[in-house]
Order: C-alpha cells, then sequence, then structure tokens
C-alpha cells in the first residue's frame, strides 16, 4: 500500500546516504586549510539549519532567537571545561539538555503567541540572554572564555592542528540533524506539526495536542542546535556573547533554510551549500574590513528567492520545478 | 437507552449578546439530527460548544453518559466527536492522505495502519483518485468532502456536520446526501447544520429548529416545516396565518 510514498522515503535515505559518503572521501582530495575551513562551517550551518527547520518549518513556528540555544551549547560546554574540566563531550550533552528544557520552559508562555508576536518574542528572549552573558562576570562577562589548547585529543575533541576531526565531526552533525528529521517527517509528531502550522484550529478538532507538539518539535530543535553550538566552541577555542548569541546567528539558522526550502527534508542542507561557501568567499574577496558585505549577499539572495521561487530552491529538482520557472508568471493568489 | 449526546440547559453569552439560552437538546444513537433555523439562530454555537471549541457560560455537555463541558476540542475528539467546518479548513500544504493521517492518527501511533486507515477512508468518501493532490488543489465540494473525511479518519461516535452541503451544485449535493446516509449507516450518529430545507429535510430522521437562541420546536421533519412557529421564524408572522 502507498509504494509511491515508501518509495520516495527509501529514495531520500539512499540519495543521502551516498552524498554522505561523497562528502567523506572529499577531504582526501582538498588539502587546502581555508577551503576545508568553509566546508565544516557549510555542515555546521547546514546542521543548524535543519534543526532549525524542525520547530520553524515543520511545525511553523518561526523563532528568530535560536542564537540563545547556539550560545547556551557553546557556553555550557566551554564554562564545564574550563571550571570543572567536564569533558567536552559531556558538556555537549549537557548544553543540549539545558537548552531542551530552557526551550520547553520559555515556549510554555510564548506559544500562547501567534504569528509575529512569537517572532518577536523569540528576538527578544534570545536578546535578554545575549544581555546576561554580558553582565555575568562567572562566565567571563564581555571578555568571553578562551579554551586552552592542550594539543590534538579525541577525549579532549579539540585539534589545534587539523581540521580533518571537525570537518568529520561536522559531518556527522548535518547526517544526525538530516536523518532526526528524516525520522520524524513520517511519525505522528510530523504529521501532528504540519498540521499545527497548516490549521491549529483544525488540527485540535482532529485530536491533535497543539500546544505539546509545538513543545516537543522545540526541544528537539533547541537541543540539536545546542550541540552545533558546543562544536561552534571546540572548533574557534574562543567564545564571547557577541561570538556565539548575536541575533546574526539567529539570522544564519534561518536563511540557509528558508533559501533551500522552509519546511522541506532536503532544504536547509541545500541552502548551506549555496550560501555559506558564497559569503565566506565574499568576506574573504573583500577583506577582513568587509563585515557586512556577506549579509548584504544574504540579503540580496532571500531578496531573489522571494520574489522568483518563494518555495524555495528545492521546487527546482522536479520537472514541474524546472518547467515552473520559465513558464510564465502566474499572478499569486491573494493570502 | 441514553441518547449519545445531550445539552443541559446550555447558555452561551458573548458580552451582552446571548448566543444559546436554555438549549437542551438529546441525540440518540445511530440518528441523523437536523439543526436548524435562521441565520444568528445560534446553531454554530452550539455546535462550537457541543465541538469543545469554547465553554458554556452555563449549563452541562453529555456524552455518551459522561459529562464532557470542561474537556477540550481534541481531547473530545478522543471521546468520539468528530466535525467538520463551515468555511473549510483543509491543511493546505499537505496532500489529501496527508490530511487524513493527522485525524487517523488519533486512534493509533503506528504510520502503516494510519496509512492504511486513510485509505480506506478515501475510498469510502470517493476522493481516493485524489488522494495524493496537494489539498490546496481540491475543488471546494472535494474540500467539503475531505472535511468528513478527516472527520471519520478519527473514528467517531457522533459526527457533527456544519453546513457541509451549503453551497455546492444540486449534483453535488446529491453526492453528498448519499454520503451522509453511508456513514449513518456505518453506525456513526449524524448531527447536522444545514440551510437548506429541500435537502435536508428528507435526510434526517429529526429537526431541531433553534431560534433568537432557544429550541423553537423538535420533531419529525414533515412537522416541523408545518409548524407555524416555524414558518414565522424564517418567513415573518403574515406567512404564518394560513397555517
Amino acid at each position: 500500500m502507498d509504494t509511491a510514498f515508501a518509495e520516495r522515503r527509501r529514495r531520500d535515505l539512499i540519495v543521502a546516504c551516498v552524498l554522505a559518503a561523497i562528502a567523506a572521501t572529499v577531504p582526501l582530495f582538498v588539502k587546502d586549510v581555508y577551503v576545508q575551513n568553509i566546508m565544516v562551517l557549510t555542515l555546521m550551518w547546514g546542521a543548524l539549519s535543519q534543526s532549525w527547520n524542525i520547530l520553524s518549518g515543520y511545525c511553523g513556528q518561526i523563532s528568530l532567537g535560536h542564537a540563545l540555544y547556539f550560545g547556551l551549547g557553546a557556553y555550557t560546554t566551554a564554562l564545564l571545561f574550563t571550571k570543572f574540566g567536564v569533558l567536552p563531550w559531556f558538556g555537549m550533552l549537557g548544553g543540549g539538555v539545558i537548552s531542551a528544557l530552557i526551550a520547553m520552559a520559555l515556549g510554555y508562555p510564548c506559544f500562547r503567541l501567534r504569528g509575529h508576536y512569537f517572532v518577536i518574542a523569540t528576538i527578544v528572549i534570545a536578546e535578554i540572554g545575549l544581555l546576561l552573558f554580558h553582565n555575568w562576570d562567572w562566565a567571563g562577562a564581555a571578555m568571553g572564555i578562551e579554551i586552552p589548547a592542550r594539543g590534538d585529543s579525541w577525549l579532549k575533541f579539540q585539534f589545534p592542528r587539523s581540521k580533518l576531526p571537525y570537518f568529520y565531526f561536522a559531518l556527522a552533525l548535518a547526517c544526525v540533524a538530516w536523518f532526526v528529521t528524516w525520522w520524524l517527517e513520517d511519525s505522528k509528531w510530523g504529521y501532528w506539526w504540519r498540521a499545527v502550522k497548516d490549521n491549529p484550529e483544525a488540527a485540535e478538532s482532529l485530536g491533535v495536542d497543539v500546544f505539546n507538539s509545538k513543545m516537543g518539535a522545540a526541544a528537539v530543535s533547541a537541543f540539536l542546535v545546542a550541540i552545533g553550538g558546543s562544536f561552534y566552541a571546540q572548533f574557534v577555542y574562543f567564545i564571547d556573547p557577541e561570538s556565539v548569541m548575536g541575533f546574526q546567528f539567529s539570522l544564519l539558522m534561518a536563511l540557509p533554510a528558508v533559501l533551500g526550502g522552509i519546511g522541506t527534508l532536503w532544504g536547509p542542507m541545500l541552502g548551506a551549500v549555496i550560501l555559506i561557501p558564497l559569503t565566506e568567499l565574499t568576506r574573504s574577496y573583500v577583506g577582513g574590513s568587509g563585515r557586512g558585505v556577506d549579509l548584504i549577499v544574504y540579503g540580496g539572495l532571500i531578496i531573489a528567492i522571494s520574489l522568483a521561487r518563494p518555495q524555495g530552491l528545492i521546487g527546482l529538482f522536479s520537472f514541474k520545478g524546472l518547467a515552473g520557472l520559465f513558464a510564465p508568471k502566474r499572478k499569486e493568489a491573494v493570502r | 437507552m441514553t441518547p449519545l449526546l445531550e445539552t443541559r440547559g446550555v447558555w452561551q453569552r458573548f458580552g451582552g449578546l446571548i448566543a444559546n439560552s436554555d438549549v437542551s437538546i438529546s441525540v440518540g444513537r445511530g440518528e441523523i439530527v437536523g439543526l436548524i433555523g435562521p441565520n444568528g439562530a445560534g446553531k454554530s454555537t452550539l455546535f462550537n460548544l457541543i465541538a469543545g471549541v469554547l465553554p458554556p457560560t452555563q449549563g452541562s455537555i453529555i456524552f455518551d453518559g459522561e459529562d464532557v463541558t470542561a474537556l477540550p476540542a481534541a481531547e473530545r475528539c478522543q471521546r468520539g466527536i468528530g466535525r467538520t467546518f463551515q468555511v473549510v479548513k483543509s491543511f493546505e500544504t499537505m496532500t489529501v492522505i496527508d490530511n487524513v493521517i493527522v485525524g487517523a492518527l488519533v486512534r493509533t501511533t503506528v504510520m502503516r495502519d494510519a496509512r492504511r486507515k486513510a485509505h480506506e477512508v478515501l475510498e469510502f468518501c470517493g476522493l481516493a483518485p485524489r488522494a495524493n493532490v496537494l489539498a490546496s488543489d481540491l475543488v471546494p465540494s472535494e474540500k467539503r468532502r475531505l472535511e468528513v473525511a478527516r472527520a471519520l479518519a478519527t473514528e467517531p461516535k457522533l459526527l457533527l456536520l456544519d453546513e457541509v452541503l451549503t453551497g455546492l451544485t444540486p449534483v453535488e449535493a446529491k453526492t453528498g446526501v448519499e454520503l451522509v446516509r453511508k456513514v449513518r449507516d456505518t453506525g456513526v450518529t449524524v448531527l447536522m447544520v444545514e440551510h437548506v430545507m429541500e435537502i435536508v429535510m428528507p435526510l434526517v430522521d429529526r429537526a431541531i429548529v433553534l431560534d433568537l437562541g432557544k429550541v423553537l420546536v423538535e420533531g419529525k421533519p414533515a412537522d416541523v416545516v408545518r409548524d407555524p412557529k416555524v414558518i414565522t421564524a424564517y418567513l415573518g408572522d403574515r406567512h404564518a396565518v394560513g397555517a
């Protein structure tokens, strides 16, 4: 029964495995550290955007405050390691759990808000988090925390001499985020989330626990984003409030998904593969003082996409999508 | 045997407006009951109270022998109250079958079972050929049927139909009527709000007429349409004189 559906899901899984295998071999040919760095960032942002997509894409609760969870993951790992000598692996898990719990605590009041009001609340809460860390002396305040480098070690998850271990971890993270999405897509949660996004009132009438589905999505999403934050702290060795909790991180999580296709399985990764190398290259060509030029590129891309392809680039990956691009423009119906 | 659904002295006030006052109705198992009345009679409000969209200001709602007055809509669905919406509320970005699967997931968490159930229901409602179409691509009459299919997938004991036959062409309305009969024949009790008298009257076993938030008359459809009070409510005093 419904073999077309099962087949599509199997095909998705196979394609993902093949792509992951190909990605895993790339560093064997690409030895350039600068390019490797871009690849790590691309995979990391892909994974983050994929996680963001669970709450904001599938469940439709647009969050522009996910930098909070990113920062919490980074800070939990860094603080536990520098203050108590707890290995980053446990810090990572701890950061994930803390973020998931905080996401639910914040969701409790915020999920009663709808639309723009919810978005504004997420922005404000993340800014409050940023200010708190700015003034929290024990956590380094505005000075930030430096993670002491003590040589390559998987145990301490730090590799000052090579990008490769980071690359493979980022790849694993992207795979996990993708697989979690793939798995949840065909589960009660996945269906509930999409129903909640499309029409909460109808969902309720069909027995969907609207509030708890939002809470579930928020917890999964925050957990995965925090793992990404932990990874980032280990990757850059130094964190301060602006560099892990700034508003731009919330945007950077949303943009790949929006570009590639919000609420789709492949959209976030596709968006990240296009967006991240592009901005990294722009940044390096324009030079160190060109801070902000990458954001102009982002902005331009988003405007172009929302005009030409509001459903994201992923729609091009079908015959209908390609044909649609060249077909005469149809006036969009009024919402 | 106890009735499947009972409202006991239900009131609903919106500020100064009284939408339902002291409404007590009952719906027996296996019946098709029509809830009719002129615009603003309080039909939709009563529907929302039964479905659990809002709690009544006063009074209680008894379903299947249990007081469900305090339960939210989702839980009433689990207890066996299914509903459609007057203004269709499809999940527009999902396919037809996915829409129905959402309903089926109330009874099972196994996706394979939910999908099988959804297929059965679509077959039953005549929507099977459209299973993989996006809900937003359906024509209005199909969307109405999708509403019914989604609600049926929750395996309701009581199905609340809110104007599913309104605004359809005569042919579509006829298929709609047949569908409602078929639903009843599977053992589901039906309570339907409807405007179009000539369609509902032959279909229902019993009609309840609401007017100005109160139960005006209830009884066999043939008697109800001849009742002077009903004619007055719909057409005004002058027309009731001859009755």
